[in-house]
């Protein structure tokens, strides 16, 4: 009953789907306002009906009823609970169900917080948001249906893939979908402004807190799946140029495109024509990234099955809405009123050269990540396009890009003064140069790259905080007035900073891992010891150990750092009977920004067991920035100027008031 | 029915939330406009300019292109005013009553299984099963052996039951603490033989072989071990021994024995033109899919492979071994494994001669 | 500066952008591709010791000779040639012999692949993409790999068969 109610469920949040999409539009060409509302309690119905759905799914999965396909191949009554729960997205059609539910919240969200749009607007945004949300649906029930059963059940599941089953699967993948998905409002009001054929500067800062959310969802993911591989696959390394890693990394460099854009757009109604592009493209991007995933046309490290048809009809899904959505463009962009245009000294210019190298990074990671299929394709070669590529293209585009980070928040909106900002950015030049002079003579006869690297984090670190001191006045103004004016200052303006901040410490993180990362890979047996940066790392002991559903080789290391004590760090290797496989749990132990690194091979007939241990120092920079990055997002978030929800101008007057 | 009751209550549900809002004419309710944004960027500048971030002549500027786009959004509010036309709304509400119910039928009936009901774990485990009781029983069995593992009575109970379940590796285990705290039996050797042979797939290994040989040491005339030894011969390929084993059991064999028309299927076979492999495994064989069946030939091929390790004198086992390896196109392990039966063979002309000849009906020279 | 200045300032500097990214990535595309192998590829292309490639196929069972300090040899095979491998280093947890396999590496003067990295297929039913076309084409490849059982289709196939030869007899000898 469950599981057919949760099925009945999601056909009917199809049926509901349809009418949200054909309904609305007709009464927006009709001028209906009762037609028009349809979209909003059918979007709100639509997510009732889905939620039901996948919590019916979830509920088959805790319960353990292998009636049905998905959960038996994808559970086992043993299973402790928690995964058991994850594991309904750890699987394709789980994960697809995920997805659906995600699009139908966002579609929740804008019919029930959307009352500051106008009627139109809003009726052809659900509309919109209602044809991707039939597609899917269709593709779930037609290709990947996780409601099918199985007459004579069997008594016991196939398990979860045991490399899937791990607490990062439980947030990583939600995460990122939260993002993929988010970015589809910001592509249903692209293409309501096309077919409405009208955009203005009120557009921008309607879709920019939708934008905003999306993004800080998508930082969060792919920050989060990058340290859940750093941990969980065994060999350290936190970011493969992996297709699917790239899949994510597209939208989101598309996506801050677009934040800074539609930032453009709202202040000085300009860029309105490539605002509405770079919106279609973030989502198409999105769409790429699952079509990328669930069709397994790549070899990637990634586990989900792969089928085909399922490839066949998202590449439709792909074609009918990309394709579909550009020659709406193509079409109908003309129509749309010019904005206005501006020097290219200004804060307009700064963006749109951020604009310029960020869509043009995302550029270079689409062919490295599309060209080999291309070619394999046209001439039947296969090749494979890893790291080498992407640092030889990717990095030196992201270098000019940071360089003229700093300046953009300092240059005035209209007329810039260059001269200015420079000389308001001199402090933190100085620190740069000194960062840069220290590293050197500290690793001299190293690399010149990894100071350089590091002292253009510290300039875009320490920019970000003098442009918060030249808005506060921190250095020039008695300190309450600083304060007082600190406190005045728009929440985006912080979030901005933060999020700037961010880009430089992730920046000091990479090149601190890679230039002194440091690493021993060897066979141990027990009571042998061995000596990593500065670390001394004694093997006590190998123990074998029972878990709820697999068996684990768990050893020993004792840690000390200059003959004292630290900790005990104990890395382990786990079969699982039911699939006959096995993973590698490694053991991290944290020592400021930095971590040791251990995780085991095989072990030997002699008793000897393989090993790698890594220090890696200040790894951990490299999330704490994402982390910031989206914390940044959020301060933003919670500007009132940002705020969902009708305006209100007698709130406003009252923070007028305390600001004097 | 309930299942139905619930689809219809969701059915309900989901039309509701399209008649709903075509139910309410009054006013349409609070619509947001362009206007209002830019009043709210006008109130902005003012505090931005409150808060000293900006010049007041770059506010000034900035005011009077705000006040340009809000001038602007009025015009455009002056479109078409929103209407309701009562017809329009009669028609969605008919493809809503109509529509919705009919295209969810006709979508879940061809994928769904209304049939059948919800399977949860917990509620299987409640539920008698059929092979419950004896799996359950076994397990109070060897709760009790694991407390009183000397009671040799429990083990004989339990053995030929395990043997029955398909454990075989704890039969054996089984048999084996039968045979040490009940003493030495002809039947417990054969048993304990036929548990190994069973653990191994059916082939008779040079274990489970010592075992019938022990059962037949301490009972002459012990009838499942002679007649397992007859098989140890023919899956060796020494299908003449076999056939005499069985024929010399026929003969001393009451009419009436149970047991007869096994022995004598079995004695039909071997005389004929003897496969290498007997024909109940090949017949098991042929239900089983290639994977499967590939798998027990190359599983019965090494086995036979680490015995002949073990004890290289069996010449008829030599010549299998290389027969097997072609038949399944190694030829590379067929070379080694014929170089490997040369060395073993090679201190005894008799039997190097055997080998010799035997190769050459295969066709490998050398 | 005039409207039309400003105009071809922005799409000068496009255009300078663009062009640079366009160097960047045929200079990458010549320096740091590598590409995908077969043991039968191989040997017919003769390719040279010491220049990169990927090789996929199977571990040829049997093969697999661990030595001192992590060094491990193998030999890929995909049907119709095989190619020893040689590596140094923790094998990835799901490398199985029989199973696919693409390394990463080149081949040394005397014919061994020397691999630097070693990729293993990520469960039972996925196996990598380059591998799959390869031994399809060679005939090696088996359509039920990965293809979706009908669960209602009747009771599984008498796989167990084998193992119950010797009991079948129990009955009729007691």
């Amino acid at each position: 009953m469950i599981a057919e109610s949760g099925h009945y469920a999601l056909v009917l949040a199809l049926a509901l789907a349809l009418i949200q999409s054909t309904l609305p539009i007709l009464g927006a060409r009709w001028r209906d306002f009762a037609l028009m509302n349809v979209a909003r309690s059918a979007a709100l119905a639509q997510l009732l009906f889905v939620a039901a759905s996948f919590a019916a799914l979830v509920t088959l999965h805790a319960t353990s009823d292998f009636s049905v396909v998905n959960v038996f191949e994808n559970s086992h009554s043993l299973k402790p609970m928690i995964y058991k729960i994850t594991g309904v997205w750890g699987n394709h059609e789980g994960s697809m169900l995920l997805w659906v539910f995600i699009l139908a919240l966002f579609g929740g969200l804008v019919a029930a917080f959307g009352n500051n749009l106008p009627l139109s607007l809003r009726a052809h945004v659900l509309a919109v948001q209602a044809w991707i949300a039939s597609a899917f649906y269709l593709f779930i029930l037609i290709t990947s249906n996780p409601f099918l059963r199985i007459a004579n059940p069997p008594i016991e599941g196939r398990d979860l893939n045991p490399v899937l089953q791990d607490i990062g699967l439980a947030v990583h993948p939600p995460m990122l979908y939260l993002g993929y998905v988010g970015f589809s409002i910001s592509f249903s009001f692209a293409v309501a402004a096309l077919i409405e054929g009208r955009i203005d500067a009120a557009w921008a800062r309607w879709v920019r807190p939708w934008t905003l959310v999306a993004w800080i969802f998508l930082t969060l993911g792919i920050a989060m799946g990058s340290y859940w591989a750093y941990y969980e696959l065994g060999w350290g390394g936190w970011w493969f140029w992996d297709p699917v890693e790239n899949a994510s990394l597209m939208p989101w460099l598309a996506g801050t495109a677009l934040l800074h854009s539609a930032v453009v757009m709202e202040k000085r109604n300009a860029l309105k024509i490539w605002t509405i592009l770079l919106s279609i493209l973030t989502f198409s991007l999105s769409l790429l990234g699952t079509f990328l995933v669930r069709s397994g046309v790549l070899t990637s490290v990634h586990a989900f099955a792969t089928d085909p048809t399922r490839g066949v009809f998202i590449l439709l899904i792909l074609c009918v809405f990309i394709g579909g959505s550009l020659t709406l463009y193509a079409w109908r962009a003309s129509a749309l009123k010019q904005g206005g245009l501006f020097a290219p000294i200004s804060r307009e210019g700064a963006l749109v050269l951020n604009n310029l190298f960020l869509t043009t990074a995302c550029a270079t990671v689409f062919i490295g990540t599309l060209y080999p299929l291309a070619l394999e394709v046209l001439t039947g070669d296969k090749i494979s396009v890893g790291a080498p590529f992407f640092n030889l293209t990717f990095a030196p585009l992201f270098v000019p890009l940071l360089i003229a980070l700093p300046f953009g928040p300092l240059l005035a909106w209209k007329r810039g003064d260059l001269l200015g900002a420079a000389q308001r950015l001199s402090a933190a030049g100085i620190a740069a140069l000194i960062a840069i002079a220290v590293l050197w003579a500290w690793t001299r006869g190293g690399s010149a790259f990894a100071p350089l690297a590091i002292g253009l984090a510290v300039f875009v670190v320490a920019g970000a905080l003098s442009d918060l001191a030249e808005r506060t006045g921190v250095f020039r103004m008695p300190f309450g007035t600083a304060m007082r004016r600190s406190r005045g200052l728009p929440r985006s303006t912080w979030g901005t900073a933060f999020a700037h901040a961010g880009v430089g410490i992730a920046l000091i993180g990479i090149v601190c891992e890679t230039t002194w990362n440091s690493e021993y890979i060897g066979s141990m047996k027990p009571n042998d010891t061995t000596e990593i940066a500065g670390y001394e790392l004694k093997l006590a002991g190998v123990t074998q150990r029972q878990g709820p559903n697999f068996r684990e080789t768990v050893a020993q290391f004792a840690v000390s750092l200059d003959g004292k004590p630290l900790s005990t760090m104990m890395p382990s290797k786990r079969n699982f009977t039911t699939r006959a496989s096995s993973t590698t749990e490694a053991a991290l132990l944290t020592r400021g920004a930095s971590q040791l690194y251990i995780s085991l091979g095989e072990a030997a007939a002699d008793g000897a067991i393989a090993v790698r241990i890594y220090h890696k120092p200040l790894v951990l920079l490299i999330w704490f920035g994402p982390v910031l990055m989206a914390f940044g997002g959020m301060l933003s978030l919670s500007d009132r100027r940002l705020r969902v929800g009708a305006p209100k101008p007698a709130k406003a007057m009252r923070g007028l008031q305390a600001a004097e | 029915m309930m299942l139905w009751f619930v689809f219809a209550l969701m059915t309900a549900a989901a039309v509701f939330a399209v008649l709903w809002p075509l139910s309410r004419h009054g006013r349409l309710q609070k619509d947001g406009s362009e206007a209002a944004v830019y009043k709210d960027q006008l109130t902005e500048i003012d505090r931005d300019v409150a808060a000293g971030l900006i010049a007041s002549s770059e506010a000034a500027a900035a005011r009077v292109e705000i006040s340009r786009r809000l001038l602007a959004a009025a015009d455009n509010q002056r479109d078409r005013p929103f209407v309701s036309s009562i017809s329009l709304r009669r028609s969605a509400a008919v493809i809503a009553l109509v529509g919705l119910p009919i295209a969810a039928i006709a979508l879940y009936l061809p994928l769904g299984s209304p049939w059948l009901g919800d399977f949860p774990l917990a509620q299987r485990a409640r539920a008698p099963e059929v092979t419950q009781p004896l799996d359950s029983l076994v397990a109070q069995v060897e709760q009790h052996l694991e407390k009183n593992p000397t009671d040799g009575r429990g083990w004989n109970v339990l053995a030929p039951v395990l043997a029955r379940l398909g454990r075989y590796d704890e039969a054996v285990r089984a048999y084996r603490s039968s045979i040490t705290y009940n003493g030495d039996s002809a039947e417990r050797r054969a048993d304990l033989g036929e548990a190994l042979a069973a653990a191994a797939s059916g082939v008779i290994t040079a274990e489970a072989k010592a075992e019938f040989e022990r059962a037949l040491a301490l009972n002459a005339d012990q009838v499942k071990a002679s007649y397992f030894l007859g098989v140890a011969a023919e899956q060796d390929g020494r299908a003449a021994e076999a056939a005499s084993i069985w024929r010399a059991m026929l003969a001393k064999a009451p009419t009436d024995a149970p047991w007869r028309p096994l022995v004598q299927a079995a004695l039909a076979r071997v005389d004929g033109s003897a496969p290498a492999l007997s024909d109940d495994i090949v017949a098991a064989a042929k239900d089983m899919n290639d994977t499967d069946r590939g798998a027990m030939i190359r599983g019965m091929v090494e086995r036979l492979a680490s015995r002949l390790k073990q004890n290289g004198d069996d010449v008829e086992g030599w010549l299998r071994l290389v027969r097997a390896y072609i038949v399944m196109g190694d030829r590379d392990k067929a070379k080694s494994a014929l170089t490997d039966a040369r060395q073993a063979v090679a201190y005894d002309a008799e039997r190097l001669r055997q080998l010799n000849e035997g190769l050459k009906n295969l066709g490998l020279n050398g | 500066m005039t409207r039309k200045q400003r105009r071809l300032t922005i799409i000068g500097g496009s255009l300078g952008v663009l062009a640079v990214a366009a160097a960047l990535v045929l200079n990458a595309m010549r320096d740091s591709i590598v590409f995908f192998s077969t043991p039968s590829m191989v040997a017919e292309k003769h390719v040279q010791p010491g220049k990169r490639f990927r090789l996929g196929g199977l571990v040829q069972p049997g093969s697999l000779v661990r030595g001192d300090n992590l060094a491990v040899t193998f030999s890929v095979a995909d049907g119709s040639a095989t190619l020893p491998v040689a590596y140094k280093g923790i094998l990835p947890d799901l490398f199985r012999e029989g199973q696919g396999v693409v390394a990463e590496g080149a081949l040394d003067p005397s014919g061994v692949f020397k691999a630097d990295t070693v990729l293993a297929k990520h469960d039972e039913t996925y196996m990598p993409r380059e591998v799959a076309d390869a031994l399809k084409k060679q005939g090696h490849w088996k359509d039920d790999y990965g293809a979706k059982p009908d669960y209602n289709a009747g009771a599984e196939g008498g796989s167990r068969a084998a193992q119950t030869v010797a009991p079948a007899k129990q009955g009729s000898l007691q």
